[in-house]
């Protein structure tokens, strides 16, 4: 290999590098901010023409009323509030959202989870992804394996779960915080004061 | 008349007063409900006050966090955060193995020790680094110069090290994100040939050992993991709605045939003591400093995945490996690999094939550089020797490596030791092939007045079959046992095709080994 095929690999580098600074949609990666808040409930419930925002504060109550409903699934309930959300179409209520955040590896994944009123996921959104590794999770083929899940069901890796190699820590991240939030959900808008 | 008349008007009167009497109670009712009413109403007033006021709580309290949290991430320096986003983890293994070969004996081993660090060095650039200790207990380096006493000055050195001890670096990278299909990449980057390079943690995998044609032979151009200072571009594509076409390609130093001394002082019964230096070129990963050869190498894998669980890639390296003091020869690799998955069950595998150009050419060419293979001389008792050779070099490898997995857990160990701590644990079974064909594979040389004199070479194949069953309570930690079962020729020593089994017996042309293994990340 001479040094003329080597400037030439140079020059279609810069030739990429121009096209992709010229064009006007810039994607990120693994990790970065891919949803901001007022974005979230949308991601989940598209047809919505409304979102009711509400921020449910954590308490040792709902706290224990969260991780007796996710059964053995261990998870921080760090939180000291919740931002959830009602969806509507007009006066009709498509289903209930909630904000999470659990430790991939070694950072925190925040991700929304919506929830229909049959009580089953109906889509999962990620937020932020800040490890450097396992940015597949983001990907809609990923998370549209959340779709139809509720609480009773494992939400782990090879159980009902296809995992992604290399990024196992992080799948375990959204099945634990899906969890959370269909929990939380649970507690706050089917059974609790909230109910509509 | 009187009478009537008080008759008349109290006839008259009397619905008069039962109508007041209707009235006022009427009123009283009214009176009562628009009480309750307004006591209602006063009370859903409160209700919805004192809702409101706690959500204003929650959200003022929120902005105060956020406010608080804002003001200190701002009142942090660049670096504190940047050392607070920096994150060090680490993953290692440890076997314990025993050999039906006689020169092997059982014994654990620190397979490796790798420190990983990591940090988003700021929107859409991060940096990657591992270092790596294999079988490392000490490095202690020892030099004095001091003077002699009765005039002059004596310099003495001293290494102080543990037998096949290596610090490497594996990573070390630059990443700039322009957009998801493109991502900018330099530094020292793992060569994307094949799928175990780049994916090579020991804590990701379920046996003990890594595969022939990666590690043990290698058929790859040297060992993995393989990293190459170069610089290039990486991305993912999406391909339909479940679909995804993934590439990485670079430009870099490559692999070169570089020189490794070994120093042999010998005593020996009724005769001279002897001093060897052994200089072996093979081929060994690129330098870190100026190249010692002129072309630079390309390596590329693509691979589609259809969906979650499925991909296959295909990959290549081209490069020059002869330093610019031999004939300029390439070496040229390609790989096919995959995986699928069907719930419990998966299928991973990997096929590489590896041509050294003009292995002939490039021994002629040391002929004539190093003049003689092979020189001696004896002053005294002592007698020195200095040897070239060209080694792990044929004019074709090619193998593959396929592993059959399938997990379980069954319930009855939920509620022992081994499950109960644990949400997800997993027990796997793993069946592993391995085979690999050396074409001309280079056995011998030698050479005098810059004349090659003899080659010899030979066609050799090495198989291999592994068992294995690993328990793993959480995804990052391994519990290993694994039974391998490895042949090559009848006939011809196993020594001479891997580099991990150092018996040179002829007889000894197979081994039986069992395996248990540890390995962790975190």
């Amino acid at each position: 290999m001479d040094s003329k095929i080597s400037l030439r690999q140079i020059g279609i580098w810069l030739v990429c590098l121009a096209l992709s600074l010229g064009s006007s949609q810039f994607a990120l990666g693994q990790e970065g901010v891919f949803l901001k808040d007022e974005e979230a409930p949308k991601a989940v419930f598209p047809e919505a023409d409304s979102f009711e925002r509400k921020v449910v504060r954590s308490n040792e109550e709902i706290k224990a009323k969260i991780q007796q409903r996710m059964g053995k699934t261990k998870t921080s309930l760090w939180e000291d509030s919740y931002v959830t959300f009602v969806a509507k179409k007009g006066e009709t209520i498509l289903g209930y959202a909630a904000i999470v955040e659990e430790i991939g590896k070694h950072r925190p994944i925040t991700f929304i989870v919506g929830v229909g009123p049959d009580r089953k996921i109906k889509d999962a959104a990620l937020m932020v992804y800040r490890e450097a590794y396992g940015g597949e999770v983001r990907d809609r083929r990923f998370l549209q394996q959340y779709k139809g899940k509720q609480l009773k069901d494992p939400l782990l890796p090879y159980r009902d779960i296809q995992n992604i190699s290399g990024a196992t820590m992080s799948v375990e991240a959204i099945g634990r915080g899906s969890k959370k939030a269909l929990a939380l959900l649970e507690v706050v808008y089917f059974e609790g004061t909230e109910q509509k | 008349m009187f009478i009537f008349l008080i008759f008349l008007l109290v006839l008259v009167s009397t619905p008069v007063m039962a109508q007041e009497i209707d009235t006022r109670s009427e009123i009283r009712e009214l009176r009562e409900k628009l009480e309750r009413l307004e006591r209602k109403l006063a009370s859903d007033e409160a209700l919805r006050e004192k809702k409101s006021v706690e959500e204003r709580d929650a959200i003022a309290e929120k902005v105060k966090n956020d406010v608080i949290s804002e003001v200190s991430s701002k009142g942090q320096s660049y670096f504190s955060k940047l050392i607070d986003q920096t994150k060090v983890g680490a993953y290692g293994s440890m076997r314990y193995g025993t050999s039906s070969l006689d020169d092997l004996h059982n014994s654990f081993t620190l397979r490796r020790f790798v420190l990983t660090v990591d940090s988003p060095i700021a929107e859409r650039l991060k940096a990657n680094m591992e270092l790596e200790f294999e079988r490392f207990t000490q490095l202690e380096l020892e030099k004095k110069l001091t003077r002699t006493s009765g005039g002059g000055l004596t310099s003495e050195q001293a290494i102080e090290g543990n037998n096949k001890s290596e610090i490497s670096v594996e990573q070390a990278w630059l990443q700039y994100d322009i957009t998801d299909w493109l991502k900018f990449r330099g530094g020292a980057v793992l060569v994307p040939l094949g799928r175990f390079n780049i994916n090579h943690d020991d804590n990701r995998w379920d046996l003990p050992r890594r595969s022939l044609v990666d590690k043990g032979t290698p058929v790859l151009p040297t060992t993995a993991a393989w990293p190459e200072l170069g610089a290039g571009f990486l991305g993912d594509i999406p391909i339909g709605n479940a679909g995804k076409l993934s590439y990485q390609w670079y430009v870099m130093n490559g692999v070169a045939l570089d020189s490794e001394i070994e120093q042999i002082g010998q005593t020996r019964a009724g005769d001279t003591t002897k001093l060897a230096y052994e200089v072996k070129l093979q081929p060994s990963r690129g330098t870190f400093s100026d190249d010692i050869k002129t072309g630079k190498s390309i390596g590329t894998r693509w691979a589609y995945s259809p969906s979650l669980g499925s991909e296959i890639g295909a990959s290549l390296y081209w490069g020059r490996y002869t330093p610019d003091f031999l004939p300029n020869k390439p070496v040229f690799s390609f790989a096919i690999d995959g995986k699928k998955t069907w719930g419990p069950f998966e299928i991973e595998g990997q096929y590489v094939n590896t041509q050294w150009s003009g292995v002939r050419k490039v021994a002629q060419g040391l002929a004539r550089r190093a003049i003689s293979s092979s020189s001696e001389a004896e002053i005294d008792d002592v007698e020195t020797e200095v040897e070239f050779e060209l080694a792990n070099l044929a004019n074709r490898k090619q193998g593959y490596w396929a592993d059959f997995r399938y997990r379980f857990w069954p319930d009855f160990l939920s509620n022992t030791i081994l499950g109960k701590h644990f949400t997800n644990p997993q027990l796997i079974a793993t069946f592993r092939a391995e085979q690999v064909w050396f074409s001309e594979l280079l056995e011998s040389i030698a050479f005098a007045n810059g004349a090659l004199t003899e080659t010899k070479s030979a066609n050799r194949l090495l198989n291999r079959v592994t068992m294995g069953l690993t328990y793993r309570p959480v995804p990052l930690v391994a519990l290993q046992l694994a039974y391998e079962y490895t042949r090559t020729n009848r006939g011809k020593s196993l020594s001479s095709v891997t580099n991990f089994l150092t018996s040179s017996k002829d007889r000894e042309y197979f081994q039986h080994a069992v395996l248990m293994g540890l390995a962790f990340g975190f």
